[in-house]
């Protein structure tokens, strides 16, 4: 099993990584999205669900710079991550609950993103290859800019309900 | 215009590459958002797509339980049965058709209390199939009762007010003793070291048995503490049952990784009769 502390050294395996990280973050965002609409939490998973778009968008973006680049195979736990997930499934920080408002849905989100901007801060500061360097450093700016993006809309967010009350809730104990 | 579906005479297609998401169906979970089992569901859907294992090509198989919702969440065979009788179900389709991946998946109520007769005997049968257990230590399902794994104090469920004051089944104890050849232990909430688990389990020829703990975090809450307790397994996995034996009776029922393989000759029924029924009647009529 590889450590996380190993540097990634090609701008094909940087892909790899990047594309296994926005896959796993838009599956992650449309699981919440189908359990919130399970759960009839409507508001919560239209936000999930937009998060999602946004991140099948971010694994468009990874695709276009990986065209012409044969991308290595790399099986599920030799990842190079430093969580047990990848670095935008929440790595079990935050628990979701079927009750969770919008704003707890971008708290979330924001945490994931800074994840993903740790990721490759990582990789820009560890790696042996100058372009791999360079490359990871510009994708950590792009991690930034999601992050201010999501602060932007919290601000906007913030006085939005708090979570309602369930009338029949699960017999939970004491 | 070119007909660009049809490939050109003597060229083949190249089989199409399966992924994770390829394998999850449409229909939604029902779990409860930040439930464990979605780790497993995410974990064996990478263990497909890393085995390229045709959807035509496995079967999974559930009984009753939160757990055993897990094969309507996965686009290929699948048999919701009753509970705890997933494994007789599965031992009777692989014995029908060896040719299949079986997967068995349940908790560990439907497995260990109502299932567990049929627990001993899988694994003692040794048939070829992969069985996982999503153990959060409760029936969730049905609103939070003790399970054979349950702590003996655990004192939540109206039913069992004071506890159960019954030890707990050991699962992995258990199997290694019964004459499982394969025994691991995963945590859902790391899946892709799960993932490397399933796929060690599917290509272990026999009856592998993959205990994964996996949090309710609906009645078992203070399962949240599981990913600080979890911890690698600090020895290397054996193929010696009498030291697979030391190793699991001492370790914390927390640490994760494979903890025993063997090769044993693994049980796979005839399809072809012994005789012919004409043979049968002339025998036997006069």
């Amino acid at each position: 099993m590889t450590n996380a502390h190993d540097p990634i050294d090609t701008i094909a395996e940087l892909l790899a990584h990047a594309l296994e990280l926005e896959h796993e973050s838009a599956a992650r965002y449309e699981q919440l999205a189908d359990s919130m609409e399970v759960h009839h939490n409507v508001t919560t998973a239209e936000q999930f669900r937009h998060l999602a778009t946004l991140s099948h968008e971010h694994a468009a973006t990874v695709e276009e710079r990986a065209v012409g680049i044969e991308l290595p195979r790399i099986p599920p736990w030799e990842y190079k991550w430093s969580c047990p997930g990848s670095p935008e499934t929440d790595c079990l920080d935050h628990e979701p609950h079927y009750l969770m408002t919008r704003v707890e849905a971008l708290h979330l989100a924001l945490h994931n993103e800074r994840r993903g901007y740790d990721f490759y801060a990582q990789v820009a500061s560890g790696s042996n290859s100058p372009e791999v360097r360079a490359l990871a450093a510009r994708m950590a700016a792009e991690e930034a800019d999601h992050i201010a993006m999501l602060r932007g809309w919290l601000a906007d967010a913030e006085d939005l309900p708090p979570r309602q009350n369930d009338l029949d809730p699960p017999n939970v104990p004491a | 215009m070119a007909d660009t579906a049809t490939p050109p005479a003597g060229r083949a297609e190249p089989p199409p590459t399966l992924k994770a998401k390829d394998y999850k169906s449409k229909v939604k979970p029902i779990w409860c958002p930040g439930c464990g089992h979605f780790g497993v569901l995410s974990a064996l859907t990478k263990a497909l797509a890393y085995l390229q294992i045709g959807k035509e090509a496995h079967a999974i198989i559930s009984g009753i339980g939160c757990s055993s919702r897990l094969p309507a969440y996965i686009d290929s065979f699948g048999f919701h049965g009753l509970h705890g009788r997933a494994l007789p179900v599965a031992t009777g389709l692989k014995a029908a058709r060896p040719d299949l991946t079986v997967l068995v998946v349940g908790g560990d109520g439907d497995g260990f209390s109502i299932g567990g007769n049929h627990f001993l005997h899988a694994c003692r049968r040794n048939m070829d199939m992969t069985y996982i257990v999503m153990d959060n230590e409760v029936y969730g399902m049905t609103k939070g009762q003790a399970s054979p794994t349950t702590q003996p104090t655990w004192s939540h469920s109206k039913l069992t007010p004071h506890g159960t004051g019954v030890r707990r089944f050991q699962p992995a104890a258990i199997a290694l003793a019964a004459g499982a050849s394969f025994i691991a232990r995963g945590f859902s909430g790391d899946p892709n070291r799960l993932t490397q688990l399933l796929v060690q389990a599917i290509g272990h020829p026999g009856f592998a048995f993959v205990h994964v703990l996996s949090p309710c975090q609906t009645f078992r809450p203070e399962q949240k503490a599981w990913k600080q307790q979890v911890h690698p397994c600090q020895l290397e996995p054996t193929t010696d049952a009498a030291h697979a034996a030391a190793l699991i009776q001492r370790d914390d029922g927390m640490a994760t990784g494979l903890l025993y393989a063997e090769r044993l000759p693994v049980n796979q029924p005839r399809n072809e009769p012994d005789t012919t029924i004409a043979e049968i009647e002339a025998e036997l009529l006069p």
